[in-house]
């Protein structure tokens, strides 16, 4: 078998890399890392470090909620991560447990919009048996229609855990309001009412398997007490002969927002109010500085540090909970700030309190000082996170998912350097308009009848 | 500050095993260290006090967590919160805090670099806080909208698994929830934070811990600073095992939502490092280990019957679950429960999911363990244990912990202990500690009166499925849906859930 090797460091000898690293530019990954791709798509990156004994095995499929295109048919990445517990051909879900527990694994698996990751935490031991497992249910995975069933009934049961908390609500409606034709109109779970049609379609969770769980969709991510030619060795042998798909999905595209939106929602329990203000923003890019600016921009405008939140929750003591929220996403994601109102009455002064604030930065330069101590934080908070194996790799994931490469990492950070406080104000214009803007809010309605499932 | 990054490099430094429990000595008098030093880049703080919510005097519920809380979210004598924030921000770090019934632990990791930046900042946060009144006022609202809406209304799971622990503890000085009563609450003053800081924050009740790469002489540099805490006396509180009122209780909290949730438990007298407490770990890893699908309870009620999401057991305290997979350290007691976390069903199923986890419950009681099942559990807690372990923050937080339970390393300790464990100990230990004599259990649910109705008059309880169930399977539901709980209707008790934390 032909292996193309993309691109390869050295194995982490601590002072040899440290001497490395001084050479270069600073990185914001700084380990060292190996990048193989086999013949049929599947890539490899190995992360050796000197935690010792430990292995954090990730397997990142870049398919989540995104690419659930058909009408009626929301929630099924999720699903189909459930139902990747479920058995497959050599090896029935009571032999798949047993195995990880002798192994003292730590396993388990979690969806979003655009991805799908199966992690593992293990002793260095078992890396092949679980390399074995893994490459079983990516390749061979077999579930009945019963099995199937039973499974739909687990994933009501996590709709049902998230469903007292009201936060979960404005989340699932904001989503079901911004985003009209493409799929991030529909949170991960999926709307209540497919989740309850999920027992009939057995087949389509087939077909999703089909669609998405082919090596050119995936990476493995291996970190820890491992070793290059190892990992390789084990990932050739196993998932060597996995077939590469053809499927393409034609993710619908989000038209132009035509004007500002609103949404309300009556909680039938006593809560406090929420507001929720989200402007249609960009997509994720290590090339381009519209999000990157924005990245900047989220702590300095509603971060703890920011002149909003000290008024708002620290000095007038309006909202207890002021957040800002705009993830790394494949297409255009919303930049949406969330309070939490201590005086119903209060409401609408903390809303326009917030819209001034996104008004503001499109006029206004950030101050150079505030700018810098924010590259600062989020170099440092990146850097401190990774402080085991398993964070290392779970910090790797989501840009695994978005570029297939940790060097997307190291070119956003540049990108974050060269941002100016004028780029800053230039995207806040851009995207902060009054058509790009949804708001929500929702406030305790005791009387009120419970409305389900987002649409 | 390019440097700063680069150095990071180093974590993949080798981390030296050591762990050092010690004094360090003062002109007049001893502060207690856990030291775990390494080469990392990182150096991890848990300043550790041995107070906490069973501290709190009686009608002043919340006090000790309000105290922690104006310490580690609040200003000092000299610089206002929005100042400590602004400093605290470029180095990307922030200075937490939990409360627990004995302990109260500040926490904080920053890289070396900004070492000293960031413990002027603690230091003078830790032994120069300012109480003030703008402070005072944000944090007091804050706890009160953490019971009244975070938990009451935001959370089924954890709402029932707290009150669960107020059920079991009335009357007792763990009787009520770590972050107070709300009625309590709202009568607090800044003069009762003074006067509670004064009494706990002593030198008697703190043990400083400290893992990473910290410069040799920064240990006997911190005991000095804290010196100038008063030194106190130590704390010699036995909190006693409670005496429940035989049989089965049940309270059914009401309140406005689509799902049930279910917890039970009772009291066990076996604490970390009593001969029973590997045992009894080995026991609730087998029943129900934390979020993972090797575990009994999991199989039978999720796996096979698709009835929720994840069925747990647990013999220590373990807060927030439903957001992690592996416990926080710090929360050590002398007390502790047996419980059973069965995550929201629909609400028609509630009465079934009920009696299959007291059906299985009681299989354990019966039955044991099997060989079979005892050895691979050995063999996964063996292994388990380097997971909790992973970060230098959480071998330090097991550290103070192994010191409070006074046994070795947590890692040693278990690895020891099960290796010695044979499968006679384990169900011995069953035998001794678990039981269905005095159950307590927490029910979260809309329809509270047709459940509690259903409950008292042991009606059946069939179930329903979407798919084709195993012979087996539905053998066993026959007995499950009439498996009888014995509890007397005046032990079945409605709650609003305005009522609970109240």
């Amino acid at each position: 078998m032909k292996l193309v090797i993309v691109f390869t460091l050295s194995l982490c000898l601590p002072l040899m890399a440290l001497a490395q690293q001084r050479d270069q530019t600073h990185k914001a990954f700084p380990y060292d890392y190996a990048m193989d791709d086999l013949p049929n798509g599947l890539r490899l990156i190995t992360v050796p470090t000197d935690y010792p004994n430990l292995v954090a095995l990730y397997i990142v499929v870049a398919a989540g909620s995104r690419n659930e295109v058909e009408p009626g048919k929301s929630g099924y990445a999720h699903l189909f991560e459930h139902m990747m517990f479920r058995g497959s051909k050599n090896f029935t879900p009571e032999e798949r447990d047993a195995i990880l527990k002798r192994a003292g694994a730590s396993s388990n698996a979690y969806t979003t919009d655009d991805r799908t990751v199966y992690h593992e935490v293990f002793s260095k031991d078992d890396l092949e048996k679980i390399m074995e497992l893994e490459a079983d249910r990516f390749l061979r995975l077999q579930y009945s229609p019963e099995v199937y069933k039973t499974e739909t009934g687990a994933v009501l049961g996590e709709y049902n855990k998230n469903s007292s908390n009201p936060i979960f609500k404005i989340y699932e409606t904001l989503r079901a309001t911004a985003f009209r034709r493409h799929t991030y109109a529909h949170t991960t779970m999926g709307f209540l009412e497919d989740i309850k049609d999920m027992p009939n379609q057995y087949d389509y969770s087939l077909q999703f398997y089909r669609r998405y769980y082919r090596p050119e969709y995936t990476t493995i991510i291996l970190v820890g007490d491992v070793r290059r030619e190892q990992a390789l060795d084990l990932v050739r042998k196993y998932f060597g002969d996995w077939q590469r798909g053809d499927y393409r999905p034609q993710i619908p595209e989000e038209p132009p927002q035509d004007g500002p939106r609103t949404a309300h929602v009556d909680w039938p329990a006593q809560t406090l109010p929420l507001v929720a203000i989200a402007f249609r923003g960009p997509a994720y890019a290590d090339d381009r500085k519209d999000k990157a600016a924005l990245d900047l921009l989220a702590p300095i405008a509603f971060g703890e540090n920011s002149d909003l939140y000290q008024k708002l929750v620290l000095r007038e003591q309006k909202a207890d909970l002021l957040e800002v929220e705009f993830d790394n996403k494949i297409d255009p994601e919303l930049f949406t700030v969330y309070a939490r109102v201590k005086n119903p009455q209060d409401v609408e002064y903390v809303r326009d309190e917030i819209l001034k604030t996104f008004a503001l930065f499109t006029r206004e330069l950030v101050d150079q000082k505030k700018l810098d101590a924010t590259r600062s934080h989020l170099r440092y908070g990146f850097a401190l996170a990774m402080d085991s194996s398993e964070a290392i790799a779970s910090a790797l994931a989501p840009f695994v998912a978005l570029r297939r490469t940790p060097e997307t990492i190291n070119r956003l950070y540049a990108l974050y350097d060269q941002i100016t406080p004028e780029d800053i104000r230039e995207m806040a214009a851009r995207y902060f308009t009054e058509k790009n803007r949804t708001i929500v809010t929702l406030a305790a309605r005791p009387d009120a009848a419970r409305k389900e499932g987002g649409r | 500050m390019r440097r700063n990054f680069t150095a990071l490099v180093l974590l993949c430094a080798l981390f030296g095993p050591a762990m050092v429990f010690g004094q360090t000595k003062m002109n007049d008098g001893q502060i207690a260290t856990v030291l775990l030093p390494n080469r990392s880049p990182l150096v991890t703080f848990r300043i550790l006090f041995n107070t906490g919510a069973a501290f709190d005097p009686p009608g002043k519920e919340g006090l000790a967590s309000l105290t922690a809380a104006m310490i580690a979210k609040g200003g000092t004598r000299t610089r206002s919160y929005e100042e400590i924030v602004e400093a605290m921000y470029p180095l990307a770090t922030s200075f937490d805090w939990q409360v627990d019934k004995e302990m109260t632990v500040f926490y904080g990791t920053t890289h070396l670099d900004n070492l000293e930046r960031y413990y002027a900042l603690i230091r003078e946060m830790l032994l120069d806080p300012g109480f003030r009144e703008e402070d005072f006022k944000r944090l007091k609202a804050d706890a009160i909208n953490f019971l009244k809406v975070n938990l009451r209304q935001s959370n089924d799971e954890e709402l029932g698994k707290e009150h669960l622990y107020n059920v079991i503890y009335a009357d007792h000085p763990y009787g009520h929830h770590n972050m107070g009563r709300v009625s309590a609450l709202e009568k607090l003053s800044l003069d009762d934070v003074r006067d509670f800081y004064r009494r706990n924050y002593t030198q008697a009740n703190l043990v400083i811990g400290l893992a990473g790469g910290y410069p040799p002489d920064f240990v006997s540099k911190m005991a000095s600073d804290f010196a100038k805490l008063p030194p106190g006396e130590r704390t010699t509180v036995r909190f006693a095992t409670p005496k429940l009122e035989p049989g089965t209780h049940i309270e059914i909290i009401r309140r406005p939502t689509r799902s049930t949730a279910i917890s039970i438990g009772f009291p066990i007298a076996v604490k970390r490092g009593d001969p029973d407490w590997p045992a009894l770990a080995l026991v609730a890893s087998y029943f129900g280990q934390h979020r993972s699908s090797n575990s009994y309870l999991y199989q039978r009620i999720r796996e096979l019957r698709g009835l929720n999401y994840g069925d747990y057991a647990y013999i220590e305290y373990f807060p927030r679950g439903m957001f992690q997979f592996t416990p926080d350290p710090n929360l050590a007691r002398q007390q502790q429960i047996f419980q059973i976390w069965i995550r929201p069903v629909e609400p028609q199923n509630a009465h079934f999911t009920l009696r299959l986890a007291l059906y299985e419950f009681d299989k354990l009681l019966r039955d044991g363990l099997t060989r079979e099942s005892f050895e691979a559990t050995r063999e996964f807690l063996s292994k388990y244990v380097n997971i909790l372990m992973q970060t230098q923050d959480a071998q330090l937080g097991y550290a103070l912990d192994s010191r409070y339970y006074r046994i070795p390393d947590f890692a040693t300790y278990m690895r020891e202990q099960l290796a010695r464990l044979t499968l006679e100990d384990v169900n011995r230990a069953i035998r001794r500690h678990l039981r269905t004599d005095a159950l307590r259990i927490v029910i979260v649910t809309e329809d509270a009166d047709s459940l509690r109705e259903a409950i008292i008059n042991n009606r059946p309880s069939p179930i329903t499925y979407t798919s084709p169930k195993p012979r087996e399977i539905l053998e066993e539901d026959k007995v499950v849906e009439k498996y009888p709980i014995d509890v007397k209707p005046e032990n079945v008790r409605v709650v609003p859930v305005e009522r609970v934390f109240e």
